[in-house]
C-alpha cells in the first residue's frame, strides 16, 4: 500500500547577498524523508528557526523545494503544479483575520475556491458554501458578513472552512492554535477532530505546545536547527525519546509541577 | 506575610454608544509581600485593566470605584496625580508582552538601560556619575542572566530575540528595586524553552529579593510553578481565588474546571477525544450578559445565576458561584 503522501529527499537552501559579487547559502531544511497515512495527524516540533514552518511551506506548495520530491499517492507532485496541490493540499494560517481578505464576505471569499477549481453551477456553488459554514459551526447568515465582524474563534473557523471546501486529502496548519484563548482553542481542536473522522483528512501542524501536541498528533516530528532530530509514533517519543531535544520539547514544564502538587495533596 | 496590595472590589465603568459597560464588575485581589500571585483570563477579561488601574495608566473616560485600593498605606484613589506618579514610579514596575516593541528601536539597548537608572543610586561628581551608570547597567543584566553584556549593549532591539528582549524589559523594570512588578503576560507566543527560562528569572527575583509579581495570562498552561496564589476572572468578574495547588487539586468554580480541563490537566482525558469544552463565545463588551457573566456558557447554570453571586470565602479562599463543583464544608 502506498502512502497518501511521501516526501523524498525535500531541502531548502536560500541564498544571501555576501558582498557584491559573493553569495552565501543558508541551509534552511537539510535533505529529510517521511510519509503520512491517510487519515493520520502529524505534528512539527521544534524551535525558532528550527525550519518546522519551511516543511510546513514546502508541503502545501507555498515555496518550492531546493532539492528532493513529493509524492501524493504515489504519483509525483510537480511544485508548480497550482491545480493539484490546492485541490488536495490546503493550509491554515496563525493569524486568522490577516489571512483573510477584508475586502470580501465571508461567502465570497468561501466560493472563491470552488470557482476556480470546480465546474460546480452558481446555485450549486452557494449550496456548498451553506453545508460547509454548516459544517464548521457558524450560520448560513454569516455568508454576507465581513472579516471583522466575528469573533476570533469564527474567523479561524472560516479559515478552515476554506481549507476544506475543496474535500482537501491534506491540511496543513502553521501554528494554528497559538494565538487563541483557551475556550476557542478547545472549540477549535473538537472541529478539527471531528471533521478528520468524517471526512478522512490527514493533518499537518506546526505548533510549540506539547499539551495540543499530546492530545492530537498520532506521530511527532522533531526538528533542531533544519534537521530531522527524530520521527516516531506519539507513544513512542513520549515513553523514550532518544534525544535530549526532543524530551525537552515534549515536557512541559508547568504541568509537570501542577500535576505534583495534585498528586501530592491527595 | 504582610498585604502590600489590597483590592476590593473595584469597577471600572466605561462609555460606550449603548451605555456605560461594566468592564470590570467587583474585582477583589489581596497581594502579600514577595508573592507572585497570577490573574488568568481569556481576551476580554479586564485582567489588562485592572493591570493598568493598579499602574495608573488610567485614561480620563474610565469611571474607576473602588471600596479600597491600597497600596502599602497610601490610598491610590484619593491620592492626586502627581503623588501618586511618584509611589508608582518608586515602587511599581510593568513588562508587557511583545518585548521587542516596547523597546525604543532607535536607540541602542545600553543606553536604554543607563537612562532607566535612577539618580538617587549614583554617586560622585558627573564623569564618576557616568562611569557608574555603565557599571550598573552591566550589573543589571547579569542579574537578569545575560552574560555577554557587551553585545546585548551595543545593539539596537530588532537585533536581540525576543527572549533577551524580555530579558531586557526585565533588567529595565528592577532597576529601582520596585517592590511589585506587574508582568503582562510576558511570554505569550515564547517558545517553551524561553518561556521557562524567563519563568524561573522571575522566581528568582521574587524569592531573592521579596518582589512581588503580578503575572497576568491568558492560559494555564502557562502559569510559573512557584506561583502561591491564582485568580481567575471572565468578563470582569472574578470567578475564583485561592492558592494555586489548591485550585488546580480541587477547583470549585465551574470555569476553573472548564479551564483545567482545556488546558488538558486533567490526565483522565485520553488523545483524540472530545475536549469538554464551554460552549459559544466570549461576549462583547457591548452584550454582556446580567447577573453571573458566565452564565450563557456555564454547564451549570441555572435560573439563580441571573443574579450576581457573592463571594463565598471559605479556608482562605474565594469563589463566586450560586452552584459549586465541591460542597463546601463548614466544619473544616
Amino acid at each position: 500500500m502506498t502512502s497518501l503522501l511521501e516526501v523524498h529527499n525535500i531541502s531548502k537552501y536560500y541564498r544571501a547577498k555576501n558582498g557584491w559579487l559573493k553569495q552565501r547559502r543558508i541551509c534552511a531544511l537539510e535533505p529529510l524523508s517521511f510519509s503520512i497515512q491517510r487519515g493520520e495527524t502529524i505534528a512539527i516540533m521544534g524551535e525558532t528557526g528550527s525550519g518546522k514552518s519551511t516543511i510546513a511551506r514546502l508541503i502545501a506548495g507555498a515555496e518550492a523545494p531546493s532539492s528532493g520530491e513529493i509524492y501524493l499517492n504515489g504519483e509525483l507532485l510537480n511544485p508548480h503544479d497550482y491545480q493539484t496541490r490546492c485541490r488536495e493540499i490546503r493550509m491554515i494560517f496563525q493569524d486568522s483575520l490577516s489571512s483573510l481578505n477584508s475586502q470580501l464576505t465571508i461567502g465570497r471569499q468561501l466560493l472563491e475556491p470552488l470557482k476556480f477549481n470546480t465546474r460546480l453551477s452558481q446555485a450549486e456553488q452557494h449550496e456548498r458554501v451553506y453545508v460547509i459554514l454548516q459544517k464548521v459551526g457558524l450560520l448560513p447568515d454569516h455568508f454576507n458578513f465581513y472579516p471583522h465582524m466575528l469573533s476570533s474563534g469564527q474567523q479561524q473557523r472560516v479559515c478552515i472552512a476554506r481549507a476544506i471546501i475543496l474535500e482537501p486529502q491534506i491540511i496543513v496548519a502553521d501554528e494554528a492554535f497559538a494565538s487563541l484563548d483557551p475556550s476557542i482553542r478547545a472549540q477549535i481542536i473538537n472541529l478539527i477532530l471531528d471533521l478528520q473522522e468524517d471526512m478522512g483528512i490527514s493533518f499537518i501542524f506546526a505548533s510549540h505546545s506539547p499539551e495540543i501536541v499530546k492530545h492530537v498528533a498520532d506521530k511527532i516530528l522533531i526538528m533542531h536547527r533544519g534537521k530531522m532530530i527524530e520521527f516516531d509514533s506519539t507513544q513512542a517519543l513520549l515513553t523514550n525519546p532518544k534525544e535530549q531535544i526532543s524530551k525537552n520539547l515534549l515536557q512541559s514544564e508547568q504541568l509537570n509541577k501542577a500535576l505534583k502538587h495534585t498528586t501530592t495533596q491527595e | 506575610m504582610s498585604t502590600i496590595l489590597d483590592i476590593r472590589n473595584l469597577t471600572i465603568e466605561l462609555e460606550t454608544s449603548a451605555g456605560t459597560v461594566k468592564v470590570l464588575d467587583k474585582v477583589s485581589l489581596q497581594l502579600a509581600e514577595g508573592e507572585i500571585h497570577t490573574l488568568v483570563g481569556e481576551s476580554g477579561s479586564g485582567k489588562s485593566l485592572l493591570a493598568k488601574a493598579i499602574m495608573g495608566f488610567i485614561n480620563p473616560r474610565w469611571k474607576i470605584t473602588a471600596d479600597r485600593l491600597w497600596w502599602r498605606h497610601y490610598d491610590l484613589l484619593s491620592l492626586n496625580p502627581t503623588q501618586r506618579r511618584l509611589v508608582t514610579g518608586r515602587d511599581m514596575a510593568m513588562i508587557f508582552q511583545n518585548p521587542g516593541s516596547y523597546l525604543d528601536p532607535n536607540t541602542k539597548i545600553g543606553d536604554q538601560i543607563r537612562e532607566t537608572i535612577p539618580k538617587s543610586e549614583l554617586k560622585g561628581i558627573y564623569l564618576r556619575r557616568k562611569a557608574s551608570r555603565t557599571v550598573r547597567a552591566e550589573r543589571l543584566l547579569h542579574r537578569v542572566g545575560i552574560k555577554d553584556h557587551q553585545k546585548v549593549m551595543e545593539s539596537y532591539p530588532y537585533q536581540l530575540s525576543e527572549g533577551v528582549a524580555q530579558k531586557v524589559s526585565i533588567a529595565m523594570a528592577i532597576a529601582h528595586n520596585p517592590k511589585l512588578l506587574i508582568a503582562d503576560e510576558p511570554t505569550t507566543a515564547m517558545e517553551p524553552n524561553t518561556r521557562n527560562q524567563i519563568y524561573r528569572l522571575l522566581a528568582k527575583l521574587s524569592a531573592g529579593q521579596g518582589m512581588s509579581i503580578l503575572m497576568v495570562t491568558q492560559d494555564l498552561t502557562s502559569i510559573v510553578p512557584e506561583s502561591q496564589r491564582m485568580s481567575l476572572v471572565y468578563c470582569g468578574q472574578l470567578m475564583e481565588s485561592g492558592a494555586t495547588e489548591q485550585l488546580l487539586s480541587t477547583p470549585m468554580h465551574p470555569y476553573t474546571q472548564a479551564m483545567l480541563q482545556m488546558s488538558f490537566f486533567d490526565q483522565e482525558i485520553a488523545p483524540k477525544t472530545r475536549l469538554p469544552t464551554l460552549t459559544g463565545a466570549i461576549p462583547t463588551l457591548q452584550h454582556m450578559p446580567i447577573g453571573c457573566r458566565l452564565g450563557p456558557r456555564c454547564p451549570n447554570a441555572r435560573r439563580d445565576c441571573i443574579h450576581q453571586p457573592r463571594l463565598t470565602k471559605f479556608k482562605q479562599r474565594e469563589f463566586a458561584c450560586h452552584f459549586p463543583i465541591r460542597e463546601v464544608k463548614s466544619h473544616d
